[in-house]
């Protein structure tokens, strides 16, 4: 099994379910802890969503590239979009204590994306938005 | 894939919910949530059997609970398991839903 993971997918939220079914794969060949690989479906979804519904992806064909890699301590994601410049790492985080009446429920999935990964890097390059984060993988006992 | 199926327990109206909330689920668990609302006083959704949640399945079960807060209906959920449980917590969610642990409500 290849150490590296690699996507592209059209602007299409159909695109969800082959995108979860290679990322469960690529998990389960490297035997990676479930809490890692519920993670790993977690940012992914949350990019792709983000990148349909408000980074203009919607309907474009090769709009997202994805790659996993298996490094020895973590998973490193790089996720791709050819999108409106976005830098998720600047984006306002919501307020997770308003009343349900002031839960407007925006930006909920990028601030879920905050909290799993870490090392989250942002570059704006030929019209491509690029991310890098990581994920680690606790050892064994932890 | 997501499935919900109702049952009664102690006077609560259940809403038994198994597979993935995802943005492709999302709308198909808010129906089925605010369907319950429509037809029960008390309503607790059971994610016991839930593998996985995303932003857009706790908007699906928000605005069943925002539903439900302006019917005066009450609504709560139930049964997480550890990892869906941390979606939630990360979220926030014990600030605006009734959570608890064990079934029945």
């Amino acid at each position: 099994m290849c150490e590296t993971l690699e996507l592209v997918l059209d602007g299409h939220l159909s695109e969800l379910a082959g995108l979860t079914a290679e990322a469960e794969r690529f998990c389960r060949a490297h035997s990676l802890p479930v809490d890692v690989e519920f993670d790993l479906h977690l940012a992914l979804e949350e990019l792709f969503v983000n990148s349909l519904r408000h980074g203009a992806c919607e309907g474009l064909a090769g709009a997202v590239e994805v790659r996993l890699s298996l490094v020895p301590d973590a998973v490193v994601l790089e996720y791709a979009d050819r999108g409106a410049s976005f830098d998720p790492t600047q984006a306002p985080e919501p307020d997770v204590t308003a009343p349900l009446a002031e839960r407007a429920g925006g930006g909920l999935g990028l601030h879920l994306v905050r909290q799993i990964m870490r090392d989250i890097e942002y570059h704006r390059v030929d019209g491509w938005n690029r991310l890098r984060m990581r994920r680690p993988i606790p050892a064994e006992g932890e | 894939m997501i499935e919900a199926t109702q049952e009664t327990r102690a006077g609560w109206l259940v809403v038994v919910v198994k597979g993935r909330a995802d943005a492709e689920t999302a709308d198909q668990l808010e129906s089925a949530l605010r369907s319950a609302v429509e037809q029960h006083a008390k309503v607790a959704a059971d994610l016991s059997a839930l593998d996985y949640i995303s932003s857009a399945g706790l908007r699906a079960v928000l605005q069943a609970a925002r539903a439900a807060e302006t019917q005066n209906r009450e609504f709560a959920v139930c049964g997480m398991s550890a990892p869906v449980k941390r979606v939630f917590d990360m979220s926030g969610m014990h600030h605006v839903l009734t959570i608890h642990g064990e079934l029945p409500c």
